[in-house]
């Protein structure tokens, strides 16, 4: 509790270090905010000709379908892949002076998260272009969604980043298997063709439930199943919850280790 | 409550680092050589207690490694204690490393507001205090430049700024009132005192004694992570020059013993040079009650006592001697001749005393110069740095020796 009263003290370090890491991400490149849109633009574009038209599959408007997976997957990947080594990198902060620690991964997730809602534009821009329609019910929805996706993206960051201070090879071992999380995540398919015999397992990975809804708010324009959201919530909790014990701990000897 | 509360509570506090002797940070190296994760534990404090009143002024000494700054470390919560507690009531702002987080692209104002949000503040409270962070730290012409073009002493200012605008119930401070000129210098203490006289608790780490006898209300010594005394600033800190000196002539004898310097050396390194019927043969410096040391507090009475060897009779020698600080300016020097002492028929081998009386030097190392001459100064043996003394005081003022003043001021 006394955690929640101090963050909030230091509400203005965590809107000041999100200001500065969106500022500072593309700085120097030549497109620079552009590529925060061409690089999911182009994963989205050799996705979509390797599982459509080399794998065939037959879901209608492949690509939207996989759109609305990946700009959400991203967000995720990017969390805990980057946001691993976000306290090693603010090392000189945390070594000299005091301020509590989960400011760090809470404003990377928050960057990644703005990144994510501007590409949401993108995503409405295509619905709105290729004249899929929106059902207005439904996407008053995705704010929930959003939401629990992030908490447990904190969580998650906040175990990766703790962790990655005191054993450093983390950070390319996470690298590794945010690229099988995703293959066993269903975005580049359907659970449908998964046997069902492990569906149960599938519904362990918070991702799985979160992901299936943005897709019925997007892509089948229907409100989510609210056991489904309900189910993604509570994991999204948890995960934020454990991972935030055991950055307290991990925390204290942060200035040591680094 | 009727009470006064303490700022600071430290209980029983202990502290020890890992050090490793050859740290694995990867999972194969880990693996692979699990000998190499070998640490040493060092005990950096071994169990300290005190407490501090609010509003009240604390100095923590001690000489390097004694575990003074991993004190303030724990205070600012920087790091944790292996055992023990310490309660902080009220907001901390620290001192400790000024300008954390600046940014060098951004403008002198963007960094104030990402600064001071590292200390907590939110993005109104910043705002209030703006313009006195910008008055204080006299940069207002530059403040909307980037950072990078400030000069070290403004970056300085900009952060000390900041810092002390934060309003902190408690203030941390490590060593850092070396910032800028004199003139900012004393801006800082003059705000720091302003600060402590509306009740805020100060707790300082610093070498220079002078410094915290003019602030603090208290000193704590705190010796190979034990506290060793503690008491007001100006007894403390005499047992403390006591003990220091005391340390360092035991080092110098140490050394003294093995390095004999070697006449040849001194005279092919242009140190030394005469004619040589006379040599010094040594040089060295008694304290008021006889015994050798060459650590002295400022105002103390030193004996310098030649001894000298005789080749061949000098019937009108002058003995001479000078003092000068390291960077070669000499603040002292005279002889037998200027003194209108007549001069030594040398015959045979003996010892020179010189008793300076009270020398005012302040602190830090000076070196020495010794010659034996003849005549209107033609040198017999002239002994460049031919010995080193150290000077030890406990007042803050500056320059190279003191100058004995009274003060008379109309009110």
């Amino acid at each position: 509790m006394s955690t929640i009263k101090e963050l909030y003290a230091y509400r203005q370090m965590i809107f000041s270090l999100v200001k500065k890491d969106l500022r500072g991400r593309y700085k120097g490149s030549v497109l620079g905010f552009l590529w925060t849109f061409i690089n999911p633009l182009f994963q989205l574009i050799v996705y979509t000709i390797v599982f459509s038209k080399i794998l065939h599959n037959d879901i209608p408007q492949f690509y939207l379908y996989l759109f609305v997976a990946l700009i959400p997957w991203i967000f995720f990947s990017s969390s805990i892949t980057v946001g691993a080594s976000s306290i090693v990198a603010q090392k000189d902060l945390v070594k000299k002076i005091y301020f509590p620690r989960m400011v760090i991964p809470i404003s990377y997730v928050t960057s990644c998260f703005v990144n994510m809602l501007l590409c949401f534009i993108v995503i409405f821009a295509v619905i709105i272009v290729t004249g899929t329609g929106i059902n207005f019910l439904a996407v008053l929805t995705l704010p929930v969604i959003m939401i629990v996706e992030y908490i447990f993206s904190l969580g998650m960051a906040m175990i990766a980043s703790a962790v990655t201070v005191y054993f450093r090879d983390l950070e390319h071992i996470l690298g590794i298997v945010s690229m099988a999380w995703m293959y066993l995540t269903p975005i580049v398919y359907s659970k449908d063709i998964v046997p069902v015999k492990y569906h149960k397992l599938y519904n362990l990975n918070p991702m799985t439930p979160i992901i299936e809804c943005y897709r019925t708010v997007l892509y089948e324009k229907q409100v989510p199943d609210l056991t489904t959201l309900l189910w993604a919530a509570g994991l999204g909790v948890f995960f934020l919850v454990f991972g935030a014990v055991i950055f307290n701990k991990l925390q204290k000897h942060f200035a040591e280790e680094l | 409550m009727a009470e006064i509360e303490n700022a600071i509570e430290v209980r029983d506090v202990t502290k020890s680092f890992k050090v490793y002797l050859d740290k694995g940070a990867q999972l194969k190296e880990r693996l692979l050589f699990r000998k190499r994760c070998r640490y040493e534990e060092r005990k950096v404090l071994r169990g300290i207690s005190f407490s501090v009143k609010k509003g009240e002024a604390i100095g923590l000494i001690g000489h390097n490694g004694c575990g003074k700054s991993t004190t303030l470390k724990l205070l600012t919560r920087i790091m944790y204690p292996d055992s023990g507690t310490i309660k902080m009531n009220g907001r901390i702002s620290s001192l400790i490393e000024l300008g954390a987080g600046f940014h060098p692209d951004m403008s002198g104002r963007e960094n104030i507001y990402t600064n001071a949000a590292i200390f907590g503040l939110t993005k109104k409270e910043i705002d209030a205090r703006l313009d006195s962070i910008v008055e204080f730290s006299e940069l207002a012409e530059f403040i909307d430049n980037p950072v990078r073009t400030y000069s070290s002493g403004m970056y300085m200012r900009l952060a000390f700024s900041v810092a002390i605008n934060v309003d902190a119930d408690i203030l941390l401070i490590d060593e850092i009132l070396a910032v800028g000129d004199a003139n900012f210098q004393s801006k800082c203490f003059n705000k720091l005192r302003e600060i402590k006289a509306q009740g805020t608790t100060i707790v300082i780490v610093s070498h220079s004694l002078g410094q915290i006898e003019q602030i603090c209300d208290r000193s704590i010594w705190i010796h190979e992570g034990l506290i060793k005394a503690e008491g007001t600033p100006k007894e403390i800190d005499l047992e403390y020059l006591d003990y220091m000196s005391r340390k360092m002539q035991d080092k110098n004898k140490k050394s003294d013993d093995g390095g004999a310097e070697d006449e040849e050396a001194a005279a092919q390194s242009g140190k030394r040079w005469g004619s040589g019927e006379a040599r010094i043969k040594r040089v060295r410096t008694l304290s008021a009650d006889g015994s050798e040391q060459n650590t002295f507090r400022t105002g103390e009475d030193i004996k310098l006592v030649l001894d000298y060897n005789v080749n061949k009779p000098v019937h009108d020698a002058v003995f001479g001697f000078g003092v000068f600080d390291m960077n070669g300016v000499q603040c002292y020097g005279t002889n037998t001749r200027i003194d209108k002492v007549s001069d030594f028929d040398l015959s045979k081998s003996g010892t020179a005393e010189i008793l300076l009386k009270d020398v005012k030097l302040l602190a830090g190392e000076y070196m020495i110069d010794v010659a034996i001459e003849r005549g209107e100064g033609i040198p017999v043996d002239y002994y460049r740095q031919a010995y080193k003394i150290q000077m030890l005081s406990a007042y803050g003022d500056a320059g190279i020796a003191r100058i004995e003043h009274t003060w008379n001021l109309q009110r």
